[in-house]
């Protein structure tokens, strides 16, 4: 009978219990992350930056030439550029044995709709911009990729971009605020993407000359953290009018390195899918 | 969101192979000292267009609704299944019942002081205001639990249940866990001098909580999402006593912030008292009921619109009135927030007075009265939402009157004449509009001609303010008249014509034919007419029901 007695308080102690209070103080959360937008601030930097972004693989035997020539066009333009690696799932980009797997389903994602998924690698596409054609510009990066980014870079920017990115603690979580301005007035339908950055990943590599232990990628795309067409940014704009937007995410401390993380961001058209302006920043 | 995981139509495997086995005929009774029974309902229709009354045609031409419940008991142990098939969903049910399959499957292990139930099960905490696990099949709600059910009676007198499971929607599961607690004590079993008191007292207390994920429900305030609580429960205290001819029974009900699209996401509690006095002897029974209810949606899907997925279920105060027009304007229960009032009289005038005559007189009125709660809003998503007063009342939602004479006139002829008051607010179904205010008289004639062979004759008239507005498109407004002829022969046959005409400020002509006949416990239904679209409520909980012109049928049976 005692024992009925105390199973049932003891049941009853455990239901009750299974009930949640939020205080009114704790009951929005931020979560910017669905494209929701609002007036900002001013964007200082007008900058016109080119979006680079290079398919690859590590058992592809040409992509450390374009690694190469992508780090002098870095030096070469300066802040004006910014890389990303893309490893989709195609054979070239199968991991060796024991090394950090690369491939991302969003990498997947954009190979098939640029249609570079089981071509020539490496591939490049700068600013997603299309031949006369109306083909993707995409080509192989090992012969310089200085004549395909001087023409975005020269050209005014139509829209000055600006992201920041703060850790909230220890355990992954960061806030990202994006800005943009209206250079000019704009009734296109436009989307912001965002991506999740890292830097120093050690993995084999295989090249001309065979097999490189210890080959540090860069640049390597880890996540979309919008939709991988970017979230659309709502309402037309003028010239001078801002938009403002957070973002909260989680990075997978468990396989990804936070202190090597950054942050991609760039705006396209929506339907032309051309890169308007993009930028970077590091995780404070 | 409704999110469904697992599939109903996955057959449970053992106990479906054990009926399949047991309820061929060979084994149809006695199997191994246990035993088979079964009901199956077979409804059938097919409508074609009718420009004057609103119904389309049915791509399908035939649409079915059929079900199978077979039970297999053994002293003990019972398990049952019920196969269920919408092909295609007659004409109100909703689509996502489209298919075939095995919708319900349990085992069940029951004593006079323990029971347990694994698989689909339906229960009930007191009035419900907390759980009500049910399903009506002329309403196309089933919101049963799957998971584990126990009743345990350590002492007499008193009751304990406990479950946990998550509910069917439709083919699959919702995505909510629902866990409940109730216990009730009965005191005259409990307190020995009691037990011959003729003041007989029942308490009770039920605890129901729910588990569901987080997802994604943005605040009002761009950049912000909502904050949602997981764990969301309710509870309740009641009471049942009685005396004589007296009795009262009362329930309070409590709920936890529960956001959820149904009050627009706001952080309000919920709570619902529901009060019931009555009196009854010989001749005469009395009756007052009387409710409260604020923010008491539960559902174990925060964002499951229509009638599934409720946990709990508020009692209906109005009264279930069977006659066409008085049923016109069902309501449906305001779970957001009401408050009602309904009283029921009863008395029969002795033979031979001057009002019981020769055979006596039977008198029934009853009424209603439900109005919405004098609230103030005080912010939206992610906020209280509003405040209310206990006792104060906001717009009229719904009220009737219904006073129903029953008299026999001799051996062969009863009379039944009834006056009845509609007041209807528009909003309770969601939509705009003038209160509707109807006058309704009804006759109604039995004539038994012989043991085999009744008539009953049926006169409806209803007088309205509400006048036909093509945007709003409610075909019940208007000024009515029906008549109704029924004839049932030879203890087995019936045949019924009736037809309802909208002859003022009204729309439709609605004629029906019926031929029905019953042999045993099977019978076997034929319909041919116009269905008015409309809403039908059983117990307050309500189902939209399209026009449609054609035939019906319907066949039950049970072994």
């Amino acid at each position: 009978m005692k024992k009925a007695i105390l199973s049932i308080l003891a049941i009853s102690a455990l239901v009750f219990s299974s009930c949640d209070r939020i205080e009114n103080e704790n009951r929005l959360i931020f979560s910017g992350a669905v494209g929701e937008w609002y007036d900002g601030s001013p964007v200082e930097d007008h900058t016109h930056r080119a979006l680079l972004e290079k398919y690859t693989g590590v058992r592809c035997v040409n992509c450390p030439n374009a690694d190469i020539e992508i780090s002098n066009a870095l030096q070469h333009f300066g802040h004006s550029l910014i890389a990303v690696s893309i490893h989709d799932s195609c054979t070239f980009t199968r991991p060796y044995e024991g090394d950090p797997d690369m491939r991302t389903p969003d990498g997947n994602e954009l190979s098939h709709f640029f249609g570079v998924f089981n071509g020539d690698y490496p591939n490049a596409l700068v600013s997603r911009t299309k031949k006369t054609t109306g083909e993707w510009d995409l080509f192989t990066p090992t012969a310089g990729v200085d004549s395909h980014v001087e023409p975005i870079v020269n050209a005014p920017a139509t829209i000055a971009l600006d992201v920041t990115a703060q850790a909230v603690d220890n355990d992954g979580n960061i806030t990202i605020k994006a800005s943009i301005e209206f250079l000019e007035s704009c009734s296109d339908t436009l989307a912001l993407t965002l991506f999740v950055m890292e830097d120093g990943i050690i993995a084999s590599q295989l090249s001309k000359e065979g097999k490189i232990n210890g080959y540090v990628h860069n640049h390597i795309l880890r996540d979309i953290i919008t939709d991988w067409q970017g979230t659309e940014i709502k309402a037309d704009g003028n010239a001078g009018e801002c938009r403002y937007a957070i973002f909260q995410y989680k990075i997978d401390t468990t396989l990804w390195n936070p202190e090597n993380c950054h942050i991609v961001a760039f705006v396209s058209n929506k339907n032309t899918m051309l890169v308007l302006n993009a930028a970077e920043c590091s995780i404070e | 969101m409704i999110k469904q995981r697992s599939n109903l139509r996955t057959p449970f495997v053992l106990c479906v192979a054990i009926l399949a086995c047991f309820s061929t005929p060979t084994f149809a009774q006695g199997i191994l000292g246990g035993h088979v029974t079964g009901n199956i309902q077979l409804d059938g229709q097919i409508s074609r267009r009718d420009t004057i009354i609103g119904s389309n045609d049915v791509p399908e031409k035939l649409l079915t609704n059929a079900r199978a419940d077979i039970l297999y008991t053994n002293g003990d142990f019972s398990a049952g299944l019920r196969y269920e098939a919408y092909l295609n969903p007659m004409l109100g049910f909703n689509n996502q019942y489209k298919g075939q399959g095995i919708a319900n499957y349990f085992v069940s292990y029951k004593t006079q002081d323990f029971a347990i139930t694994a698989g689909h099960y339906y229960e009930q905490f007191g009035n419900g205001l907390t759980l009500r696990a049910y399903e009506d099949r002329y309403l196309g709600l089933d919101n049963a639990l799957f998971g584990l059910n126990v009743m345990y009676r350590p002492w007499k007198g008193v009751t304990f249940k406990g479950l946990i499971g998550r509910q069917r929607v439709y083919w699959g599961m919702g995505e909510g866990i629902v866990r409940g607690l109730d216990g009730e004590l009965n005191l005259n079993e409990i307190v020995k001098p009691w037990e011959e008191s003729r003041t007989r007292i029942t308490l009770g207390g039920s605890f129901v909580s729910k588990y569901e994920d987080d997802e994604t429900i943005l605040s009002e305030i761009s950049g912000y999402k909502l904050n949602l609580p997981k764990n969301i429960g309710a509870g309740s205290v009641r009471l049942d006593l009685s005396h004589g001819g007296f009795g009262l029974q009362a329930e309070y009900a409590l709920k936890g912030q529960d956001p959820n699209i149904m009050n627009n996401y706001i952080y309000r509690t919920g709570q619902a008292l529901w009060l019931s006095a009555s009196y009854s002897q010989k001749g005469l029974s009395a009756n007052i009921q009387a409710k409260r209810v604020d923010n008491m949606g539960f559902k174990s899907v925060r964002s499951q619109t229509g009638e599934m997925l409720y946990i709990n279920y508020i009692p209906a105060i109005t009264k279930q009135h069977t006659y066409a027009f008085l049923s016109m304007y069902p309501y449906a229960t305001q779970s957001a927030g009401e408050m009602g009032l309904q009283g029921d009289f009863m008395y029969k005038f002795k033979k031979e007075t001057l009002l019981g005559g020769k055979y006596g007189t039977d008198l029934h009125i009853n009424a209603s009265l439900i109005r919405g709660l004098d609230s103030t809003i005080v912010g939206g998503r992610g906020t209280e939402g509003y405040t209310s007063t206990f006792f104060g009342t906001g717009d009229l939602y719904y009220g009737d009157l219904s006073i129903e004479l029953a008299k026999k006139l001799s051996n062969k002829l009863k009379l039944t004449t009834t006056y009845g008051y509609v007041a209807f607010n528009p909003i309770v179904e969601g939509h705009a509009g003038d209160i509707h205010h109807n006058h309704v008289v009804i006759g109604d004639l039995t004539w038994k001609i012989n043991k085999k062979n009744v008539i009953r004759f049926e006169a409806e008239w209803m007088g309205s303010d509400s006048h036909y507005d093509a945007d709003i498109d409610d075909k019940r407004c208007g000024d009515w008249i029906m008549g109704l002829v029924e004839y049932n022969f030879t203890s087995a046959w019936f045949v019924s014509l009736s037809d309802q005409y909208a002859y003022h400020d009204g729309i439709g002509n609605y004629y029906n034919i019926s031929v029905g006949y019953t042999k045993g416990a099977t019978r076997l239904q034929l319909g041919y007419g116009k269905q008015r679209e409309g809403i039908i409520c059983i117990g307050g909980v309500c189902r939209q029901v399209p026009a449609s012109n054609g035939l019906t049928f319907s066949l039950t049976t049970s072994f």
